[in-house]
């Protein structure tokens, strides 16, 4: 045995932590070497000296205080059942490593799915739901129609262009809405948005009070552009009721010699089924038999 | 402590009155406070209470306590930074020192001071284990179960934090 070795075993052998051969052979190297044994004197001193360390006692309050807190507990227990401990008893489960994990990918991966799956399917509306729903949209479009109503009102004619724009979206326009149109046509200030309002009331020509508005219209039109749309409006409607209007129109003192000539093709339209030469020529009203056609180019 | 999990609470007075003497030399020890050791002697023993379901049965009971120990230590030195350590033991050493004890026992009490200084000196972990050996009487096998390690492994640092007390309370014994 080195007196290295020997040194490194002093620590366990004070503690009696050494086998019994061990032991031995430590003692009978100390007892043959006087370094060794310096040392190991040296070593038991500490040793012995920290044995008899005085240590101070708990005070006198440390039992009671123990007693007390054991008291509030038995009177208050802990669950058993907390989460740690189902969390213990989960992890205690002899399960494999790999499997717990491929386990965990796999409901993540299905989790994933249904979640997708969930939120791709659109709700199918039941039976209970139909009366609801129409209640709503009937609300949609009333409420549709209160803003239209309003915007025209609007100072702003970007604003009066939006409400004439709602009209598409509304499924029936009442008459309310209808009349407020017409006089639009009739007294806005704004050329574009009468054409609008002219466009928009187009698809709704088909109810007579729609047509009628129309043809009373006429009269009060004092744009070159407007006057142009309505008469071809007109001759695609084949309303002969707007003759006497539109001869009216024409007697006018400040009427655009174009719109004049354009307004001449429309009367002879309307009243023979066809359209004759034009007297002029006309950049906007390019050669015949195409009033609509051209009634598009001009309205758009 | 075994009765103690099944629901027999109050068998923990009895644990407690064998045990929390030697829980408290290992506290005062490793921090050098009375108060604040007598404090987290009643913090483990509540711990105990709290989460005596996780103890398994295997393995002493002892080394419950002092991994149970070792965590409210661990948790008092990093809320409150005990940078001022083993104050307590410096001011007794210093009491100790100064001359108002009897000369009878003047030499006994030097010594203890030398060797409270020199424990003092040693680093936490060296402190740890020694005090577990010496104090405790832990076996190595049990202390290396408590600090997760081999048995090899705690003989060595036994052997090392003794050489260095040894060489820190000599120093002081010049």
């Amino acid at each position: 045995m080195t007196c290295d070795f020997a040194h490194q075993q002093l620590a366990a052998y004070l503690a009696h932590e050494l086998p019994a051969a061990a032991h031995a052979a430590l003692e009978a190297h100390v007892a043959s070497c006087p370094a060794c044994q310096a040392e190991l004197l040296a070593t038991q001193r500490v040793w012995h000296a920290l044995g008899r360390l005085p240590v101070p006692e708990p005070s006198a309050r440390l039992r009671p205080e123990f007693y007390a807190m054991l008291a509030a507990f038995e009177a208050a227990p802990a669950p058993t059942h907390s989460g740690a401990g189902l969390w213990q008893w989960l992890r205690a489960f002899p399960l494999p490593r790999p499997a717990l994990r491929l386990a965990y990918s796999l409901s993540l991966l299905g989790l994933g799915m249904g979640a997708g799956y969930w939120l791709h399917t659109p709700p199918r509306p039941t039976e209970a739901d139909q009366p609801q729903v129409a209640a709503l949209a009937a609300q949609v479009g009333q409420l549709r129609q209160v803003l239209l109503l309003t915007l025209l009102e609007n100072s702003s004619a970007t604003e009066r262009l939006r409400a004439v724009s709602y009209t598409k979206e509304l499924p029936t326009p009442t008459t309310r809405v209808v009349s407020a149109l017409l006089s639009t046509l009739n007294q806005d200030a704004n050329v574009n948005v009468r054409l609008a309002t002219l466009e928009a009331l187009a698809p709704l020509a088909h109810d007579p009070a729609v047509r009628l508005g129309l043809v009373h219209a006429l009269p009060h039109q004092t744009s070159p552009l407007v006057q142009v749309a309505l008469a071809d409006l007109m001759a695609q409607l084949q309303e002969r009721r707007s003759v006497p209007p539109l001869r009216a129109l024409l007697q006018r003192a400040d009427l655009d010699a174009t719109v004049k000539n354009k307004l001449e093709q429309t009367i002879q339209f309307i009243s023979t089924g066809r359209s004759t030469a034009p007297s002029l020529p006309s950049p906007h009203a390019p050669a015949p038999p195409s009033p609509p056609k051209s009634a598009d180019t001009i309205a758009s | 402590m075994l009765q103690v999990k099944a629901g027999d609470v109050h068998r923990m007075g009895l644990l407690f009155e064998r045990y929390h003497r030697p829980l408290f030399r290992f506290l005062y020890h490793m921090l050098g406070r009375a108060d604040v050791s007598e404090d987290l002697v009643q913090t483990v023993f509540y711990r105990m209470l709290k989460y005596r379901h996780t103890y398994t049965g295997d393995g002493e009971f002892r080394t419950w306590m002092y991994h149970l120990a070792r965590n409210v230590l661990a948790d008092e030195v990093r809320k409150n930074r005990h940078a001022a350590h083993h104050t307590d033991v410096a001011d007794l050493a210093d009491y100790l020192e100064s001359g108002r004890v009897a000369d009878a026992d003047l030499e006994q009490a030097q010594e203890v001071a030398q060797l409270h200084r020199a424990l003092a000196c040693l680093s936490a972990d060296n402190r740890e284990v020694l005090l577990l050996s010496r104090f405790q009487e832990l076996k190595y096998a049990e202390i290396a179960r408590l600090l997760q390690t081999t048995e090899g492994a705690i003989k060595v640092r036994v052997h090392r934090a003794l050489g260095e007390l040894k060489t820190a309370y000599l120093r002081l014994a010049r």
